[in-house]
């Protein structure tokens, strides 16, 4: 069963596979699954990795499970009215109505979505917290999967929840074959009070359950806000994907040290005090981060990236607070590079150079310029820096599709590997970067 | 029998329903819960609660920078070893001048187990129905949590030099908890091995009920205000937002006042410095909420 959910969820991005499908299962065997909203908190503990997944997560389980579509930049309110599900739902509902009573559409909405998201958990708050389900419903007896109205509630819980596992498991089956077949087996989570047998009272009695309509409440929030959508790695560098920006970068190299035994010296000291080898320890040190900035600032074709370049790397600075140099040149490098912002201090790149070949280079500019001002002498620089520093990337916050357009950018590519300047070009510079070997200490 | 039964808080901690359910069924499932979410929501604190009423053994591995899978299941003391194993050359020499030999605590340099110290992960795996919290994992080195893979997905530990076996079976498996500040992405295949929960921050409905379960005895008007103000500043688009714990501190130094005087403190917005930590932060605080009204 749910053969067809991983693909389904893999669509909207979400890593699901068979694995999903078993552990699914498993939680069903032990019970966890009982209601649509255990299905909907199991899945997204299974599924998700990160809020930013919510919302993929809640489009595709209203599609897969519900049969609600939720078109892009549509409201959950108006993709629930349109569903079939919900008007099936409806009518049942509207039956329960007084003579006369026109529903109003909010409030069966919300309804409806606290139905769907009432979990088993729910039911035991109100189970152990209310005598309601001790005046019985006639209902009860109506339903598939009840027992006997006279067995005290706390028992019926209990009951239901060993007796009728394999009758759900069936109901599951046959949902799931519905899907595949005309995509609307939904509603049989709903129409017919889902897997639940208290799926339709407790949520339609309203004010019986205890701290249970987050789960409605939750839904709506999540559908459209964008904090619940995954950011765009490949749009260039803004605000809110700064951050993502950022985790790349933090993967240049970590510090760490650990204690070693230091071979060499103990074998020394051992055999000067005649073969009895006393251990010496030493720390070994990792290479920290060392990052050299060479940022563009001149020139109006940069003036659009300069806040957010500057933002990234203010918090940057703030992470690498003692390795991080920042160097700045005009459209090209002549000769040196400038160690101030105003471009007053010039530093020539045989200084430059002096620098250890651990740092690893970033430059960023659009490279993008009038074809005499990229001399011969200036594409020799950028040789000589690339080769004191084999870690050296090109981040341009250019959009790719236009760099093909500029024979600056074509002619400078071919030196200095180039990237996007967006956090998924951030990610495969630190990657390229990584591949690099290390040098020593002090080389 | 592994803790599977269903855990909604205890006298001091408020479970939501939708962490209660998550934790449960991680708990039932035998898989680690990976918990998300703002700084101070009570990520930390649910296992140690959890194994304080539920009476079980809690082993805790704080995360650093410098964390390493050695320190996290069993490390060999190879200094331990080699003085061992000097000792018994000198001990040799020594029985054969007639002194007495010198001791090695027990240990025997045959007995490779005895040179393991066990960290807290082989520890909790061999206690059963024990809980094992694995606190900011974000923090460690990237290859951390990609080594602990493994063991993760088998249950299973080998420990190093001496190849002893721990493993646990999946009725035995220790409640496993790990809270992340999203500080970096983990590895994929990593939290696909975890049931993932991102604590939302509370409404302010159950930010109440979590200030009474800590102060049982405060004041009714000093909550309502102190959490309305609290949620005020939320809005105004902090750097850092004050958290749950920012709250429960500012108003642990409120009740050392007299209601009456804590109220005027909190009319004046006395002692911010607890619910607000960054210079720009304050500055933009107290430019927002004016400090006195301007008819005064």
């Amino acid at each position: 069963m749910f053969q067809s959910l991983p693909s389904y969820f893999r669509e909207h991005k979400l890593a699901a596979d068979v694995r999903t499908i078993m552990l699914l299962r498993k939680a069903i065997n032990k019970g966890l699954v009982r209601t649509t909203g255990d299905l909907y908190v199991t899945l997204r503990g299974l599924i998700t990795t990160s809020p930013k997944e919510f919302g993929p997560f809640a489009t595709a389980f209203y599609q897969y499970f519900l049969d609600i579509d939720i078109k892009k930049g549509e409201s959950l309110d108006s993709a629930i009215l349109r569903s079939e599900t919900f008007q099936q739902w409806k009518l049942k509902k509207i039956k329960d109505l007084p003579e006369g009573e026109e529903p109003n559409i909010k409030e069966l909405i919300d309804e409806f979505l606290n139905d769907v998201h009432l979990t088993s958990y729910d039911i035991d708050q109100f189970l152990k917290g209310e005598d309601i389900l001790n005046n019985d419903d006639p209902n009860m007896a109506d339903d598939p999967n009840g027992q006997d109205g006279d067995i005290p509630p706390l028992n019926r819980m209990a009951d239901y929840e060993n007796m009728s596992l394999e009758e759900l498991l069936e109901r599951m089956k046959k949902v799931a074959e519905q899907q595949k077949r005309q995509h609307r087996g939904g509603n049989h989570w709903i129409g017919q009070d889902g897997a639940s047998p208290y799926g339709n009272r407790g949520g339609a009695k309203g004010g019986i359950r205890k701290g249970g309509s987050g789960g409605g409440k939750m839904a709506r929030k999540v559908i459209g806000d964008k904090n619940f959508y995954p950011v765009d790695t490949k749009v260039t560098l803004k605000d809110d994907n700064i951050d993502v920006a950022l985790s790349y970068l933090k993967g240049i190299e970590e510090e760490s040290t650990e204690e070693l035994l230091d071979i060499p010296v103990t074998i020394k000291e051992g055999v000067k005090q005649g073969g009895l080898f006393l251990p010496h320890i030493k720390e070994k040190i990792d290479q920290k981060v060392e990052v050299i900035l060479l940022i563009d600032n001149g020139g109006w074709s940069m003036t659009p990236y300069i806040k957010n370049v500057t933002k990234l790397f203010s918090k940057m600075k703030r992470r690498f607070a003692h390795d991080l140099k920042t160097y700045y040149y005009h459209n090209t490098i002549y000769g040196g590079v400038y160690a101030d912002a105003a471009r007053s201090k010039f530093v020539t790149i045989k200084k430059f150079n002096q620098q250890s070949k651990n740092y690893s280079v970033f430059v960023i500019g659009d490279a993008d310029m009038a074809p005499y001002e990229l001399g011969d002498n200036s594409i020799r620089d950028w040789n000589l820096i690339k080769e004191r520093f084999p870690r050296m990337a090109w981040m341009n916050p250019l959009e790719e599709r236009f760099w093909a357009g500029s024979y600056t950018i074509n002619v400078l590519k071919q030196v200095v590997p180039m990237f996007p300047l967006s956090p998924y070009g951030i990610e495969k510079a630190v990657q390229e970067m990584n591949r690099k070997k290390r040098f020593g200490k002090y080389s | 029998m592994a803790l599977t039964n269903l855990w909604t808080g205890s006298d001091k901690y408020i479970c939501d329903p939708e962490l209660a359910q998550a934790f449960h069924m991680a708990r039932v499932l035998g898989m680690p819960l990976l918990i998300e979410g703002e700084p101070g929501t009570g990520k930390t604190e649910l296992p140690i609660q959890f194994a304080k009423s539920e009476g079980a053994e809690l082993f805790v591995y704080p995360v650093g920078s410098k964390s390493t899978v050695d320190q996290f299941v069993a490390k060999f003391d190879h200094v331990k070893y080699l003085r061992d194993s000097q000792v018994e050359v000198l001990n040799a020499q020594r029985i054969e001048k007639g002194l007495e030999p010198l001791s090695s605590g027990g240990r025997s340099t045959e007995q490779l187990d005895d040179y393991v110290n066990l960290g807290p992960a082989a520890k909790a795996f061999s206690t059963p129905n024990s809980v094992l919290l694995i606190d900011e994992i974000d923090k460690a080195p990237r290859e951390f949590p990609n080594d602990l893979l493994f063991a993760l997905s088998h249950r299973r530990f080998i420990l190093p030099e001496s190849g002893r076996v721990i493993e646990v079976s999946e009725e035995d498996m220790p409640t496993i908890v790990i809270t992340s500040n999203r500080e970096q992405e983990l590895p994929t295949a990593f939290k696909g091995r975890c049931i993932y929960h991102f604590i939302n921050f509370p409404e302010p409905d159950m930010m109440k009920t979590i200030v009474e379960k800590h102060y049982p005895k405060i004041d009714d008007e000093l909550i309502s205000k102190s959490i309305s103000l609290f949620y005020q500043l939320r809005r105004l688009g902090l750097e850092r937002a004050p958290a749950t714990r920012e709250l429960l501190h500012w108003l642990k130094y409120l009740q050392t006042f007299s209601k009456s005087e804590a109220l005027k403190k909190l009319d004046t917005r006395d002692g911010l410095g607890v619910l607000i930590k960054n210079h720009i932060d304050m500055l933009k605080v107290k430019r927002s909420i004016n400090t006195k009204p301007f008819y005064n």
